[in-house]
């Protein structure tokens, strides 16, 4: 049965680039949006980096505008147009499509849009409708508005990369922008929940999201622990690793659920980067079954592990013996055991894992693989949630650069196939630096002009 | 607040704990009437420290405060006959549910979503939980913890080989494995809201916690399909593909880090600037040296700048490495801990902070606030989290229930 897009219908301009602009917009686009990327491929700048840069390049990629997986990840099931918005005739043709237009999505640095002309004052008079969606690090509105950042200082500046480590050690931060790919979630909140307000309203809005602005809140308890009990994070013993507690410190929460041992990682057999297995024991009937999965040793029955306050108290001694027997078996066969005993256990999976291993990722279809002209068959992610009514997986590659320009913006907005290709000529609808692709023309029209002349 | 939030007309009922109850709030501070569920003598979260004043007692959780703002909160027994009549009363008059009870424990309850659902099409009955409803781990259980290493935020974090060759992969603190299975909750919620928009009907939805925290390694998975290649850890940056990239968290005068990202996109004109600055202090090294003036010469010589990184930044406090690089247009930031991020003046500016009055103990706190600033709204609560029961009246009241009939279920200990 065929599932229904629940955003058919609505129309979304894309101008992000990066990550988190993209992955909003993605989100949109998987959901059935008509999410169309407005680009400018140009040689040398960094938009043009953003389709052909080392990044999630394959080994055997062939260069040029299409070969690069992440790329296309960042924009499946989307259309895209090029245009360079630095001339003014780009701008013009973006007022109306604009004006054509539910929503609009950008994470430029804060000045970028006032700067075109096109600040929410000027988008809202073209079309009072239109829901205009603003991402940056640290927002449109506040003193430090022009900062720049990336995930990894957002996260700096929001407080999350301090909060992950061994403690006496520098911060281990975040091995990726997770704050990129929450900052996509929630602009994509922001349009579906203010297109839902605007069936009431008539009216659209601007919403100015902060990627470290969320990410303070996203630091649990730890916030009030500062503003209520005046507790500096920077302490003995934290961050704790990936304990609940670190052994010989002060006992204090530490934002990550209740205090319990054992609460940690441990490396399993086979030696490899990722062969570890995280464990924990909630409570003592969750000690007492893992006992049971180690095969009752006679250490683990010793009293003075019995209790939590005990196994606080020896936790070093406790991570020990039990690394001890995870060391024995593989990660996935210890989850297994823990897991048919109840307790809470699961493998440290990497990429490769994910793909190929995970069954309960594989019945879901997490991933699904997309033939492609230039990459070949590779896999795609999908969205983590199934509706029996709704679709959530990619449907379709990401567009070639302007590949939808004849149809929106001739079929759209109204250009003459002549002007569409005047502006390719003059160098403001297609980069000089590229080769003019046959798919930017009318295939036929052209034929008819080379047999003429 | 304000009655014009998006979700102001909506009442969402949430039965569920530590999985929920992000997007509860987040749902709350949007204008939802949120309504959570509790077993009669309330949640186990209420256990959970940091407490007020350092003092363990169930209404003074710091974690359950955070989580729990904005709510109204009920104690029910869904498990005597008629703690599940009346629930499935107060479903009904909701617009949707959160609830992340174990696969197929509701139903089992007469209350699962086709029984609701069947009773009121309209309704959203969204089923968190930590893998899914079905499949070979449908009934696994997890943490916070076994999430991060299941869903490869562990294998993305952590510290350079060099650095600390026995570290193990690191899972980040704050209990995000549950913020991002409540991102995405909330995220198929608002779309099956708009859907309810166009076609007049709810639907069910069955979220994972572990799909939603698979697929929040950025480029993690992607780099796999595009190059066949797992990743290594490096300590304060993203993990990598290919050889170890330069270094770029710096520890500065006061002893606090600074992240200064650069790469091999580091442009000329940038690498002066950065020279410039580190030449005010004696500290440029050779940066500005006109070999920079090639892109190609960065390139191959970002360790070097590095290196000439970490010799500056002893030079500087990390509050002050972080402006002054900003000054110069660089997208850096100081790795601040929470009390530090407090008086910053910028998030006073866009009146980030929530203050929330505490009746109970006739004071008022400072909460994080809300995720963006709306033009026409403004996100957010005034409401601190629920005492155990405290709206039991309120809105078992609303539901045609009696005094009396609610102090005999209150007896009976089905409320």
């Amino acid at each position: 049965m065929t599932k229904r897009l629940a955003l058919e219908g609505i129309r979304v301009v894309d101008l992000s680039w990066v990550r988190a602009g993209p992955w909003a917009t993605r989100i949109l686009a998987t959901l059935g949006a008509d999410v169309i990327k407005v680009e400018w491929p140009q040689a040398g700048t960094v938009h043009h980096q953003d389709r052909f840069t080392t990044v999630g390049m394959p080994e055997d990629a062939v260069p040029g505008l299409e070969g690069n997986h992440w790329f296309v990840e960042k924009h499946m099931d989307k259309r895209s147009v090029t245009m360079n918005l630095r001339d003014e005739r780009a701008r013009e043709l973006l007022r109306r499509l604009l004006a054509e237009s539910d929503a609009v999505l950008e994470n430029f640095t804060s000045r970028v849009m006032q700067r075109w002309g096109l600040g929410y004052e000027q988008m809202r008079e073209l079309n009072p409708g239109l829901v205009y969606v603003s991402m940056s690090g640290l927002g449109h509105i506040g003193r430090d508005h022009p900062y720049r950042t990336f995930g990894p200082s957002a996260q700096a500046l929001s407080g999350l990369t301090f909060l992950s480590g061994l403690p006496d050690r520098p911060p281990a931060g975040w091995g990726w922008s997770y704050l990129d790919d929450t900052g996509g979630i929630f602009g994509a909140i922001a349009i579906l929940s203010a297109l839902r307000q605007r069936r009431r309203t008539g009216r659209g809005q601007h919403i100015d999201v902060s990627q470290a602005g969320l990410g303070i809140g996203l630091a649990g308890s730890a916030i009030l622990d500062a503003t209520v009990n005046g507790r500096p994070a920077r302490r003995e013993g934290f961050p704790p690793g990936n304990r609940a507690h670190w052994p010989g410190t002060p006992l204090l929460h530490n934002y990550r659920g209740a205090i319990a041992a054992p609460h940690n990682a441990y490396r399993s057999a086979g030696g490899g980067y990722n062969d570890w297995c995280a464990i924990v024991c909630r409570d003592d009937a969750d000690w007492v079954a893992l006992q049971e999965v180690m095969g009752s040793p006679e250490w683990a029955a010793e009293a003075r592990f019995e209790s939590l306050e005990g196994r606080l108290e020896h936790q070093q001694e406790l991570d020990e013996r039990i690394e001890a027997w995870t060391l024995t078996l593989g990660k996935y066969e210890l989850a297994e055991r823990c897991q048919a005993a109840g307790v809470p256990a699961m493998p440290v999976q990497s990429n490769e894992n994910r793909v190929e291993h995970d069954p309960q990722i594989r019945q879901r279809g997490l991933f699904s693989y997309h033939p492609h002209p230039v990459l070949g068959e590779r896999g795609y992610q999908n969205l983590p949630w199934q509706s029996a009514v709704n679709e959530t997986t990619a449907r379709r590659i990401a567009p070639f650069a302007g590949e939808h320009n004849r149809e929106v913006l001739c079929g759209m907005l109204g250009l003459s196939e002549e002007e569409l290709r005047a502006g390719y000529d003059d160098g403001w609808l297609w980069p000089p630096s590229e080769p003019l692709e046959p798919y930017l023309l009318d295939e036929a029209a052209e034929a008819g002009t080379e047999e003429a002349s | 607040m304000s009655e014009d939030r998006p979700f102001a007309d909506l009442r969402v009922v949430e039965l569920g704990g530590e999985a929920s109850r992000w997007c509860g709030r987040l749902l709350a501070e949007m204008g939802a009437d949120v309504i959570k569920v509790e077993p009669p003598g309330g949640s186990d979260e209420r256990n959970v420290g940091p407490y007020y004043r350092d003092e363990p007692h169930r209404e003074r959780s710091l974690s359950f405060w955070h989580y729990n703002c904005g709510k109204r909160g009920v104690t029910l027994d869904l498990e005597d006959p008629r703690g599940a009549e009346l629930f499935r009363t107060l479903v009904g008059g909701a617009d949707v549910l959160l609830e992340t009870t174990r696969p197929g424990t509701l139903p089992a309850l007469g209350l699962g979503p086709e029984e609701l659902r069947g009773a009121d099409p309209e309704l959203i009955y969204c089923s968190l939980s930590p893998f899914g409803q079905e499949g070979p781990w449908r009934d696994y259980v997890a943490t916070d913890l076994v999430h991060m290493a299941a869903g490869g935020q562990m294998a993305s974090s952590g510290y350079d080989e060099d650095e600390a060759p026995d570290a193990p992969p690191i899972a980040p603190g704050g209990g995000n494995a549950w913020h991002i299975g409540g991102h995405y909750a909330l995220l198929a919620i608002a779309t099956a809201l708009l859907d309810r928009e166009f076609t007049g009907e709810g639907q069910f939805l069955d979220v994972s916690i572990h799909d939603a925290c698979a697929l929040t390694t950025e480029m993690a998975v992607p780099i796999y399909f595009a190059t066949g290649r797992e990743l290594r850890r490096q300590t304060g940056r993203h993990a990598a593909w290919s050889l170890p990239r330069p270094r770029t968290q710096f520890q500065c005068a006061d002893g606090k880090y600074v992240n200064a990202m650069f790469n091999q996109r580091l442009s000329p004109p940038q690498l002066r600037s950065i020279g410039e600055w580190l030449d005010q202090y004696g500290a440029a090294d050779d940066l500005l040296d006109e070999r920079f003036a090639e892109q190609q010469q960065i390139v191959e010589e970002q360790n070097h700048i590095s290196d000439v990184l970490r010799d500056f930044f002893p030079n500087v406090p990390a509050e002050e490495a972080y402006r002054g690089a900003q000054e110069r247009s660089h997208a850096w930031g100081a790795v601040r801990s929470l009390d530090e991020i407090l008086p910053d003046p910028h998030w006073e500016d866009r009146g980030y902070w929530q203050e929330i009055e505490h009746p109970e103990l006739g004071e008022r706190f400072r909460y994080s606030g809300a995720w963006g600033i709306w033009s026409e709204t403004a996100l957010g609560t005034t409401r601190r989290a629920p005492l155990t029961g405290e709206h039991n009246a309120e809105v078992y009241g609303a539901l045609g229930l009696d005094a009396e009939e609610i102090e005999a279920l209150r007896r009976d200990g089905v409320i």
